[in-house]
């Protein structure tokens, strides 16, 4: 039977302002950094690192960002001792859950003990004009092979509709000096996507053999508040559990989905014992979804565990 | 699936636009031409240059070639992975998104596939085949393509409006050319042939010797390349990798019958033999097969239009045991240890008195 991948680290660079540390680049590196203290890790542990990203500091096509962010978290940067690969996988705003399932693979092939996903959306060009697709943002996570079965990832699902692939563009003009960025959203996209949500989560719940009963929580991308006011009526799941935050989460592209992850663990009481759809949309158009078990083992769920044992312990001696 | 079984290519499918441009006359285009003789100094004569077709016209031409050598439809490809560098997609356009791989599986109608894209400078489609022999033996995928169409002579024609001295970074920039190139990739059926050992490897600690991005100095793309850094950084550390993949496939240098480096040039090519002869303390067979001379540098599609050109001429036969080596921007060093079954026949029969090319 394949081991399970579960997620040992995520960590976030939040949209907002910054002065310095700037771009793509920046912002995965710091949300890299932040994942490997949650996972407790050293950045030599990690075997592969995979970025996901859409826009790039100065519109750089070569070498992969991957690249740069290993350099940045000083991943094995040389050639002696332990190795790291890296490269980037672009899918839009589904770009890291297809990460994340090839990293599981490549996980359960057992050559590798640790791999990192980052995404991050930025220009750290100071001069850069065109529209920007989103607030700058990054988001990282690290998978190792779960400790035992049935915790972390079961089962992916992609569904590209290839007829409405000109609803989305993202395209550096190369006409001027510098590049333009310039980003094409058509009013009709969220519709589509809604259209796709349903049969995605469907194939992706088929294939664990699970309903939509049994599913805890929905951590969508923060597409918009109308977006994810809708998504409960397509989908057919109630809304208080799909994740809305809407209200203090911009859409941040290939981002969106783990920096929801991320707001939902800070507000979770507790994991053990859930199931969480992670469901992200993208260009191509592409939906995607994933599910996620939360059990005893997952280093997420045994630290809110703790987290709950030392809370009660600390009121029982208060009272 | 089990954890060791091989995969292989299944089918190969090459594109080369028809127009040829010399060394010579790109020189000749040049607004200040450089004082140096690059064809002399790099080994290329001419490339390929596409004219009225984009970088993704070139990856999907390559993919139907592949399919119709494929004993697989389009329909039955469970993945589609585009691995180009230069997403010149349209005139003046880098695309971003969506993936390039979406619209080579709409245009071949590979329906089913997981599409996405993925970018490791000129190792890009070896990751390719190494994310696809990952997802192969997961269970999650049963076949599937890696494809890659590089437009890279908008890069060149930067570089010959924009070079101003002889020791420009751009220098490099002008032993680009066109091609595109697709390989359909399935378990092998037979523990003999497939690839042995896929390893690729990033020092990032080198990612500034090689970089593209648009001209802060006026339109286009340019390629910055310290050409001497980077060669001599990669030709210190790749020879104990090609070592070590030798050492573990169970081969000496001996076994090897063909050893397909990329195409950065002529002389590059050279100086890595140079390199892994004083590593060895010997030299090394006389298998080295170089098609920069014809098509230059084609980016992530080297490898394989190496191979068109070589199996057509006759000198790739089945059972050949072949070494794959890559040294890109980032820098990636990868090698693959890959015996071929009868692919090699089956594209002669199929290629060789129509001409992919």
């Amino acid at each position: 039977m394949k081991r399970g991948v579960y997620i040992a680290g995520l960590g976030a660079s939040l949209p907002g302002f910054r002065l310095l540390r700037r771009g793509s680049v920046a912002r995965a590196v710091e949300a890299g950094r932040r994942c490997l203290a949650d996972a407790g890790r050293r950045p030599a542990e990690v075997g592969v690192l995979i970025h996901a990203g859409v826009t790039r500091d100065y519109h750089v096509c070569e070498p992969a960002n991957a690249a740069y962010i290993q350099h940045g978290l000083g991943i094995n940067v040389e050639f002696h001792g332990a190795r790291t690969l890296s490269f980037d996988l672009g899918n839009g705003g589904c770009g890291m859950l297809d990460a994340a399932h090839v990293l599981c693979a490549l996980l359960q092939e057992g050559t590798l003990r640790a791999g990192m996903i980052t995404a991050s959306e930025g220009n750290a060009d100071p001069r850069a004009k065109g529209d920007r697709p989103c607030p700058d943002s990054g988001a990282a996570i690290l998978l190792e092979l779960s400790p035992r079965p049935g915790i972390g990832f079961g089962s992916f699902a992609f569904h590209t509709r290839g007829e409405y692939a000109d609803m989305v563009k993202t395209v550096v003009s190369l006409a001027e000096a510098r590049g333009r960025l310039k980003a094409h959203r058509d009013p009709g996209l969220e519709e589509r996507w809604l259209e796709m949500a349903g049969s995605v989560i469907d194939e992706v719940l088929a294939r664990d053999g699970i309903t939509r009963g049994q599913i805890d929580r929905v951590i969508p991308a923060q597409i918009s508040a109308g977006f994810l006011a809708r998504l409960p009526g397509a989908v057919g799941i109630p809304a208080e559990r799909i994740a809305d935050f809407s209200g203090t989460l911009p859409y941040t592209l290939s981002t969106s989905v783990f920096l929801a992850l991320h707001r939902e663990r800070e507000l979770c009481p507790r994991f053990v014992g859930r199931t969480v759809l992670l469901l992200a949309f993208g260009s191509g158009l592409t939906a995607a979804a994933a599910t996620y078990r939360y059990a005893h083992g997952d280093m997420i769920a045994d630290k809110r565990e703790k987290e709950i044992a030392v809370n009660t312990r600390e009121k029982r001696k208060l009272l | 699936m089990i954890e060791s079984q091989k995969i292989r290519i299944e089918s190969l499918g090459a594109y080369l636009p028809e127009q040829v441009l010399t060394m010579e006359d790109l020189l000749a285009s040049c607004r200040r031409r450089p004082p140096w003789d690059l064809e002399r100094i790099t080994g290329i004569r001419e490339r390929r240059v596409a004219v009225g077709e984009y970088a993704v016209d070139l990856a999907v031409q390559a993919a139907r070639r592949a399919l119709e050598l494929s004993r697989y439809k389009a329909s039955d490809l469970d993945a589609v992975i585009c691995t180009s560098i230069s997403k010149h997609n349209r005139e003046d356009e880098f695309h971003f998104e969506p993936a390039t791989a979406g619209r080579v599986a709409r245009e071949i109608g590979a329906v089913a596939a997981r599409v996405f894209d993925v970018v490791n400078a000129c190792a890009g489609m070896l990751t390719g085949i190494y994310i696809l022999q990952g997802l192969i033996r997961a269970g999650e995928a049963r076949r599937g393509m890696v494809v890659s169409g590089e437009h890279n002579m908008p890069i060149s024609r930067t570089a010959t409006r924009e070079l101003r001295h002889r020791f420009d970074g751009q220098m490099a920039a002008l032993t680009l050319g066109d091609g595109g190139a697709a390989v359909i990739v399935d378990a092998s059926p037979d523990p003999a042939s497939g690839f042995h050992h896929l390893d690729l490897v990033t020092g990032a600690r080198h990612d500034h010797y090689c970089y593209s991005r648009p001209s802060r100095r006026g339109p286009g793309g340019i390629l910055i390349t310290k050409a001497r850094s980077f060669q001599r950084k990669g030709n210190a550390h790749f020879p104990a990798y090609f070592k070590e993949i030798l050492d573990r496939t169970g081969w000496t240098l001996d076994d090897l019958d063909h050893i397909i480096p990329h195409q950065v040039s002529v002389k590059a090519v050279i100086n890595g033999v140079k390199a892994v002869a004083r590593y060895y303390g010997c030299p090394l067979p006389p298998c080295t097969r170089v098609s920069a001379d014809l098509y230059a540098n084609t980016t992530t599609t080297s490898h394989f239009l190496a191979l068109h050109r070589f199996i057509l001429d006759g000198t790739v036969a089945a059972g050949d045991n072949v070494l794959l080596v890559s040294g890109a921007s980032g820098i990636v060093i990868a090698h693959a240890t890959y015996t071929f079954d009868d692919l090699p026949d089956r594209y002669r029969g199929r290629w060789a008195s129509g001409g992919a090319a």
